[in-house]
């Protein structure tokens, strides 16, 4: 089996660091990664207390397949209850830190308690200690891996941790694996900001094995053979999207005041692969996740010459690049052109520790704030934060990062931020949890995912995209967004990425792969289910319920303005009914008796 | 008369050579159907995509009565993923 069948329990209020065998009842119920880590989180913690308290925990959880030959096999979750949404967290991240994990040995790390002064966890396999954070509290992300590399001179030590921005708590601190990856959302990483642990440093060397390695060897083989349509996602990433919704009329801009975005031209793949009027061109080459065969990950340079970083050569050098959900968030939702002002800012994001889809979503409602005069250059601290402005977006930024000045406000989250400033229904947000690049009125199933989405709103949570590109009309949807919230759960427990979905792969080569990996055999609809059944429990005993399956007013009653979806508004009432009824909940949303019982969480 | 198509994402590689980075202009007969537009692309017949005329949506079924203009803005789209 692909299980270690082990965990690493690190209590920091105790600085105690135990080896626990893998509860195996457990993980064959709920597979591993999201699923696994929402078990252990469900049972061991009360759902209701405060995200930033030392109740809360934050896991590390590895799929059965993370770090085997699978390809896209070296996917982690953190889960936790999220700092920005008090819902389940569970922010899923490639890059290569997962892998290690697992060879180190361990399905999972929990972390719990707090600790009452700076710390980060070092682990070499069995050897695990708990170490002292003075000298890299207050560094960035990069500055922070730099210095422990050096520390332990091993080029295949691994680290996640946070920036400044998880240690002030900004609400959507993520936390960063190798540099530029991230469990990105829900505010993962100022929880372990709240308890005080840095970063994790791994290095593993155990292996990973599956229950017949001849045989799972021959299938990861032909279902590689099976991903035919990768050539696109490897040459241009999820930035090819942007060509598609801007077109559709379903590319968020200006805090969703348009779905069209006149600027889109200026931000897609090909403008990331033509020189600019200098010669200069964004993209540098793509990058691979531990064991991937796609490579959708940009690397990129700014233009040295552009205002960002000149004179400032530690931003010249090359990273972390534009991807679709950062092109909307950091370009379109604030009406910026600016490919290199927005790289930079993703840059910021990377090197502070934050989710750049929800900082771009709190820009974006903070530029219309001010478009409307609530605030001005008095609050903002002299910045002219406009629609269309590439320099107050870099200079928010880093103020966000460091969590000074209004960026402290923009660290907050759209949601509060709006309601700090007496204008609530501006945030676009679901549970707290800004709209990813998606605009729910032209893509009507995507609106039912980003409502009915357990983390608030994601456009991973669900797989609407297919259907809302074929129609607008709503009947079938809430069965797509059902049964795809349960495939997607499966995935991501899996330990596997959900890109090889889109690149040919069907639910049947991800549920070989599993079989083929562990004992068993999964049916990926039922464990999908449970799966989503339970972060829903969470919720409820969170305090979120019916209420939070919402929209903000402008996506229910403002019309979409151009495009395919002009003069529609998300017809969630026509949906969400049959939604519950579909997942067997009642009319307020809560699983029945029956259901709980059906899928053995009762 | 010519008219001009947009292909975007993967749906660039079946652009005639000499196109632009997402645009080829082809030749159009006056009352000539979208269905015959579409065939001068060397796009293979399983390969799906979406097309949009003038921001509305264009189902394939309609494609053989819809008549082209010249001034019309057609756009082919891949139905990708996100991420």
């Amino acid at each position: 089996m692909a299980w270690q069948k082990q965990i690493l329990r690190v209590n920091l209020t105790t600085s105690n660091c135990n080896i626990e065998p893998l509860n195996m009842e457990w993980a064959e119920s709920f597979l591993g990664s999201r699923g696994l880590g929402s078990k252990y989180l469900y049972e061991e913690m009360d759902p209701a207390a405060d995200a930033l308290s030392a109740e809360n925990k934050v896991i590390f959880a590895t799929g059965p397949l993370t770090g085997t030959m699978a390809s896209t096999g070296g996917r982690y979750t953190v889960v936790t209850k999220g700092a920005l949404t008090g819902a389940i967290a569970c922010s899923n991240s490639g890059g290569k830190f997962g892998g290690e994990l697992k060879n180190a040995g361990y399905d999972m790390l929990i972390i719990e308690g707090e600790s009452d002064k700076p710390v980060y966890l070092h682990i070499e396999d069995d050897k695990v200690e708990i170490c002292d954070a003075s000298d890299i509290w207050g560094k960035t992300v990069w500055e922070t891996e730099d210095l422990l590399a050096k520390k332990y001179s091993d080029p295949l030590m691994r680290f996640a941790g946070i920036g400044q921005a998880g240690e002030t708590l900004c609400r959507y601190a993520c936390v960063v694996n190798d540099k530029h990856r991230a469990a990105g959302r829900s505010g993962v990483g100022a929880v372990m900001g709240a308890k005080k642990i840095k970063t994790i440093a791994v290095r593993g060397t155990r292996g990973v094995h599956a229950k017949n390695p001849k045989a799972f060897y021959d299938i990861v083989n032909s279902v590689n053979a099976r991903m035919t349509d990768r050539d696109e996602m490897s040459r241009d990433g999820t930035l090819a999207m942007i060509d598609v919704t801007n077109e559709f009329g379903s590319l968020p801009t200006r805090n969703n005041r348009s779905v069209r975005f006149e600027g889109a031209n200026k931000l897609n793949p090909e403008a990331m692969h033509t020189p600019n009027e200098n010669g200069h061109t964004n993209i540098v080459t793509n990058h691979a996740c531990y064991g991937c065969t796609i490579g959708c990950g940009r690397i990129c340079k700014i233009d040295p010459t552009h205002f960002s970083v000149k004179d400032r050569p530690e931003y010249q050098g090359a990273s972390g690049g534009l991807e679709y959900e950062t092109a909307y968030a950091l370009g379109s939702a604030c009406g910026v052109d600016d490919i290199d002002a927005a790289t930079f800012a993703g840059f910021i994001c990377n090197e502070y520790g934050m989710d750049p889809i929800s900082m771009g979503g709190t820009i974006a409602a903070a530029m219309e704030l001010y478009d409307i005069g609530v605030i001005d250059e008095n609050t903002t601290g002299g910045i002219k934060l406009e629609f269309g402005s590439a320099e107050a977006l870099c200079q928010i930024a880093e103020l966000t990062g460091k969590g000074e000045g209004f960026g402290a406000d923009i660290a907050l989250g759209s949601k509060r931020l709006c309601e700090k400033y007496g204008h609530p229904d501006l945030s676009m947000t679901v549970k707290g949890q800004e709209f990813a690049a998606y605009d729910g009125r032209s893509m009507q199933g995507m609106g039912l995912a980003y409502a009915t989405s357990n983390r608030g709103a994601c456009h991973l949570r669900a797989d609407p995209y297919e259907h809302d590109f074929e129609t607008t009309d709503t009947p079938g949807k809430a069965k797509v967004v059902a049964e795809s919230q349960r495939d997607v759960a499966f995935i991501d427990s899996s330990g596997l990425c959900l890109f090889p979905g889109g690149c040919g792969w069907g639910m049947d080569d991800y549920t070989e792969l599993v079989n083929g990996a562990c004992d068993g055999n999964w049916d990926s609809q039922e464990t999908g289910e449970r799966i989503w059944n339970l972060e829903k429990l969470f919720n409820l005993k969170a305090g979120l319920g019916k209420k939070d399956d919402t929209l903000p007013k402008r996506i229910l009653e403002e019309p979409a303005d151009v495009g395919t979806g002009k003069g529609l508004v998300c017809k969630l009432d026509e949906m969400l009914p049959e939604y519950y009824q579909l997942n067997g909940w009642d009319a307020d949303g809560v699983p029945t008796k029956e259901t709980l019982e059906r899928l053995k969480l009762g | 008369m010519d008219i001009s198509v947009t292909l975007f994402g993967g749906l660039r590689h079946f652009l005639p050579a000499g196109s632009s980075f997402n645009k080829c202009s082809l030749p159009l007969e006056e009352g000539e159907r979208l269905d015959a537009l579409l065939a001068k692309l060397p796009i293979p017949a399983e390969k799906a995509y979406i097309v949009i005329i003038n921001d509305e949506k264009v189902s394939r079924e309609d494609y053989a009565e819809i008549t082209i203009q010249s001034d019309d803005k057609v756009v082919l789209l891949p139905p990708i993923k996100g991420g």
